[in-house]
């Protein structure tokens, strides 16, 4: 350390000082010799040539001099690489064990962290991203609730917290006038939405305030992508219009860069602006949310606290039904990714213990190793080189051996990554985005370091056990089968049994969950039923009438396509998620306090709709023909509504649900009949009360139309296409897949993790096994004389079979306890994730002892018979 | 440490790697010395045993500059010539007895393995 130091401090500071010096003191050194030959007699002249012949070459010694100040370990380095190199040919299988399982340590730990580093980690590509905010309103029972349009405008100009603010939703427009109607998405902001978000435009201009007036001329700034996609990169587009459900807007602009802001494809965006509803009620809820950027300085408390000032001074200024809003804020990046965090902190603890696996097999493998090599290390220190300098070789060995196996792992990333992108579920923001990019490689190359520097400490730790005389003394198992070697081995056996029972158990956990999700009895027949979604363009369809037409011309024409059985619509189909819920109340019963009003789904089905997708009615009628416009409005209930209220379904009938409860407007519905629950939230998802409206009597022009057909669905969707253009051709379809697609898409992500810890788990017992065998085998290996002696003194076989056997026994034991522990702890973790079974689940719990029972079963096997084969005779003689 | 000391006469010992620093440190416990002094003494305690080469003995000496064992100044000489004299420093003088007896359990190692097994 100190050479280091002054060696640094000679380059920067007297560098030049040394040559004068050296000179001068050779110079002096010469006169010295050349005085001495004088006083021997020579003559002054003699005396000095014979003085520079025995002081040697002057030059040379300068050089050298020199060089003890310059970084020699550079050149050390370079043979130590060399050297290193020379022993990973040396020893090919060993060292490709060591560089495959560092390469899947590595890899798998690079592909989950470039998964987490994008979705969790990057920064938000939007200016000061961190300080942006997501607001909604919320009461103390729900926080998803939209801003209404005079709330948001009292926020934005009454606030204190926030340096700017902006309202957005999103919606979709039929695009007509250019070629085939195309479905489009819109973002619907107000202006201040694009200084938010960095946006700048390459075109014309983005909104201003003038936008914001909702008299004002209708405007449309468009993405780049949209405007080469759909609009030929018309460098004229600005001042042209585009036709939108019908209407004309006109074009100000093209954004530089799109925004990705609504989780989806944006095509365009169009000025956020209040209806004369929303300017008159407090109450008009919409879709819209706000976004804002915090001043530097406040938090996020202190900010909720000035809304809410601003909420309570409004609820007596302009008292309503909802004066006990409050304001739901929270920062972008946590709104955005506070649900996946789980999964990734799962996945990262589940690759994180394989990293530990893979490490604890290298080092077992290279103490084995190490042991084998302490007659060379004796030999080299014997001959001259240092403790340091052993250390630093065998570092450098270990090092090179890793940063192979950290590059073969980086390979095996990108290819994870590709798997992990082609697999994952959509919905996780960000994830598309993941690549090795450059924190990524940072992160890797930094894990590759530790987990070298960790492996090569078993080494450097035996080595410096290796003391000349033993060594030389021993016989050739070797230094490092002494107590901290045994230790060592002993403790990296248990951790690996204890590491795979968790995975064992997680991952078992996770897959028990799935088989349960999808063999739930889903209440109907999705089998065979094609679901086409479609969103008819308001422009074109603006009335009950025409909506209802369309839907019965297109229903009549399905029915008379071949193979098909049956034909209904509903809003939301099952799998569909929340499509618009509402407050409720039960007409003949007792009105609830106006805070303890429940929510229920609300859904529409029309005559057909459940005779088709096949959900029972289990009392009164499903929606008939009779159910229109101007008869009394009915409802169909589910189970779990019946269940809440009444003792039976037939109970229900005839009585009445008033949506929006008893404090706000809403229709008064009799119950005409009660259905079996359907899975609306998704396979895993919670039973909700549902609520289904007649079709005929509440409208909607988004509907799923359900197909089902006599045989496989999908053949039957050209056909389905063809009915459609036939009925119209300028309605876009949404989508369309089977009715099972629906389902199943809800357990994408649920698919996606147990999948993952499954492979994790696999990558794990493989490691396992490979480290428990190696170190039981090295045990026998290096007791073969003393079994050899036991033998010959007459213990039979299965008198060695239990003094081996009970070393195995007891380390495996104490993994499996331990893991019991972790597993039991590691199960609450995952509770949040499993469905349909306990966390603490007894049969996944035994078939995870049970699997590391058998990784230990069976790397036990083989060195235990290697110990009965043992011949004493050859033994002893091998000396 | 990859210079090992190469001597042109046969019959005088070849010194082990890394044991010209001891010596050299030993060499300046009782005084400060220069280059020229620092061979003249090897030479003389090993009953010329030892000739030092300069070749070996510059680079030693700026190795133990770099590590702190050894202090050098420019002093004037009792017969009036300006050099420049080497002095041990604390850590010179702690290396010394590391090094020392460090030395004498080698020997002691070595003599036992050699010694003829009787």
């Amino acid at each position: 350390m100190r050479a280091w130091w002054s060696k640094i401090a000679r380059a920067f500071g007297r560098r030049s000082g040394l040559g004068e010096e050296l000179s001068e003191e050779m110079q002096a050194h010469l006169e010295f010799l050349a005085e001495r030959n004088v006083e021997r007699g020579m003559s002054a002249e003699e005396a000095r040539d014979a003085a520079r012949r025995e002081f040697g070459n002057a030059a040379l010694m300068r050089e050298r001099s020199y060089e003890s100040w310059q970084f020699r370990g550079f050149e050390t380095l370079l043979r130590d690489i060399r050297y290193a190199l020379r022993g990973i040919g040396r020893a090919p299988a060993f060292s490709l064990i060591v560089i495959l399982t560092l390469a899947v340590g590595i890899g798998a730990n690079t592909a989950i962290f470039s998964a987490v580093y994008a979705v969790l980690l990057k920064p938000l590509p939007y200016p000061s991203g961190e300080r942006l905010v997501w607001l909604g309103e919320s009461t103390a029972k729900a926080t998803g609730i939209s801003v209404t349009w005079l709330n948001f405008d009292h926020w934005r100009k009454e606030n204190h917290a926030f340096e700017s603010m902006a309202g957005f939703e999103s919606a979709d427009f039929t695009l007509t006038g250019r070629g085939q109607a195309v479905l489009t998405h819109a973002g619907i902001v107000t202006s201040e939405f694009f200084p938010l978000t960095g946006a700048r435009p390459v075109l014309g201009r983005l909104f201003t305030a003038s936008d914001d007036d909702p008299h004002a001329p209708a405007t449309v700034v468009v993405t780049r992508e949209f405007w080469a996609r759909a609009l030929g990169s018309d460098p004229a587009i600005v001042g042209k219009t585009l036709m939108l459900d019908g209407s004309a807007y006109t074009v100000v602009g093209v954004l530089a860069r799109v925004p990705g802001f609504f989780g989806r494809t944006t095509d365009y965006y169009l000025p956020l602006r209040p209806t004369a509803v929303q300017l008159a009620r407090r109450d008009a809820h919409g879709s819209m949310r706000a976004l804002a950027l915090l001043r530097p300085g406040v938090t996020l408390a202190a900010a909720r606290a000035d809304i809410d000032t601003i909420m309570e001074r409004l609820a007596k200024a302009d008292p309503g039904p909802e004066d006990d809003h409050r304001v739901y804020a929270d920062f972008l990046t946590e709104v955005w990714t506070g649900d996946v965090r789980h999964v990734f902190a799962l996945l990262i603890g589940a690759v994180g213990l394989v990293l530990m696996l893979a490490c604890a097999n290298i080092g077992s493998l290279l103490l084995i190793r190490m042991t084998q090599r302490a007659r060379e290390m004796a030999i080299r220190s014997a001959i001259g080189a240092g403790r340091g300098r052993l250390a630093r070789q065998l570092v450098t060995e270990t090092l090179l051996i890793t940063l192979l196996g950290g590059a073969c792992g980086l390979l095996l990333a990108d290819f994870g990554l590709h798997l992990l992108k082609a697999l994952g579920p959509r919905d996780i923001p960000r994830l598309m985005e993941a690549s090795l990019d450059v924190p990524v490689l940072l992160f890797s190359a930094a894990l590759t370091l530790v987990v070298g520097l960790i492996c090569s400490l078993a080494p450097v730790l035996g080595s410096r056990r290796v003391n000349l005389s033993t060594q030389m003394k021993e016989s050739s198992t070797g230094a490092g089968s002494g107590r901290l070697g045994h230790a060592l081995r002993g403790g990296l056996v248990i951790t690996e049994v204890a590491a795979a029972l968790v995975l064992l158990f997680t991952s078992g956990i996770l897959l028990r969950s799935l088989l349960a999700t999808e063999n739930i009895n889903p209440g109907f027949a999705p089998k065979h039923v094609l679901a086409l979604e479609l969103q008819l363009p308001d422009g074109r369809y603006k009335t009950h009438a025409a909506i209802l037409d369309f839907y019965a011309r297109l229903e009549m024409a399905l029915r008379a396509l071949p193979g098909v059985q049956a034909v209904g619509a509903v809003n939301c189909p099952p799998g569909g998620g929340d499509c618009g819920d509402d407050w409720y109340s039960v007409v003949e019963r007792p009105a609830p306090r106006r805070e303890d009003v429940p929510l229920t789904l609300v859904n529409l089905a029309d005559a057909n709709c459940f005779q088709t997708m096949g959900i029972r009615i289990l009392a009164g009628r499903g929606p008939a023909e009779e159910d229109h416009l101007g008869a009394p409005a009915v409802a169909v209930i589910n189970e779990t509504m019946a269940r809440t209220w009444w003792k039976d379904a037939r109970s229900a009938l005839g009585q009445h649900i008033k949506l929006g409860g008893p404090y706000m407007d809403g229709p008064a519905l009799e119950i005409v009949g009660v259905v079996s629950d359907v899975p609306q939230m998704g396979l895993d998802g919670p039973a909700q009360p549902v609520v289904y409206r007649a079709a005929a009597q509440d409208a909607d022009s988004a509907m799923v139309v359900m197909i089902r057909t006599s045989g496989d669905p999908v053949t039957r969707m050209a056909s389905v296409r063809r009915v459609l253009a036939a009925t119209d051709s300028e309605i876009p379809i949404q989508s369309l897949k089977s009715c099972e697609a629906w389902l199943g898409a809800s357990l994408t992500q649920r698919r996606f993790i147990a999948l993952l810890l499954a492979l994790f788990a696999g990558i794990a017992v493989a490691l396992a096994a490979i480290g428990c065998y190696g170190v039981l085998n090295f045990w026998v290996s290096s007791r073969r004389h003393e079994i050899a002696i036991r033998m010959a003194m007459g213990a039979d076989m299965a008198a060695i079979l239990r003094r081996t056997g009970r070393q195995a026994a007891a380390l495996g034991g104490i993994g499996l306890l331990i893991g019991l522990c972790a597993s039991w702890g590691a199960s609450r973790w995952v509770s949040s994730m499993v469905f349909g079974i306990s966390a603490h689940d007894p049969a996944v719990f035994f078939m995870a002892v049970t699997g590391a029972l058998l990784i230990v079963l069976i790397s036990a096997a083989v060195p235990l018979w290697r110990a009965t084969q043992v011949s004493p005779m050859e033994t002893l003689h091998e000396v | 440490m990859s210079t090992v000391d190469y001597l042109p006469e046969e019959k005088r010992l070849e010194l082990l790697q890394g044991t010209l620093e001891v010596l050299i440190l030993r060499s300046l416990k009782l005084e400060a010395n220069h280059a020229y002094g620092i061979s003249q003494f090897l030479q003389q305690q090993s009953d010329n045993e030892f000739v030092v080469d300069n070749g070996s003995l510059y680079p030693a000496l700026q190795r133990l500059l770099q590590r702190g064992w050894i202090a050098a100044q420019w002093k004037t000489s009792p017969n009036g010539r300006r050099a420049r004299y080497y002095n041990l420093t604390a850590a010179g003088r702690k290396q010394l007895v590391k090094a020392t007896s460090q030395w004498e359990r080698f020997v002691a190692a070595m003599a036992r393995v050699l010694a003829p097994e009787g």
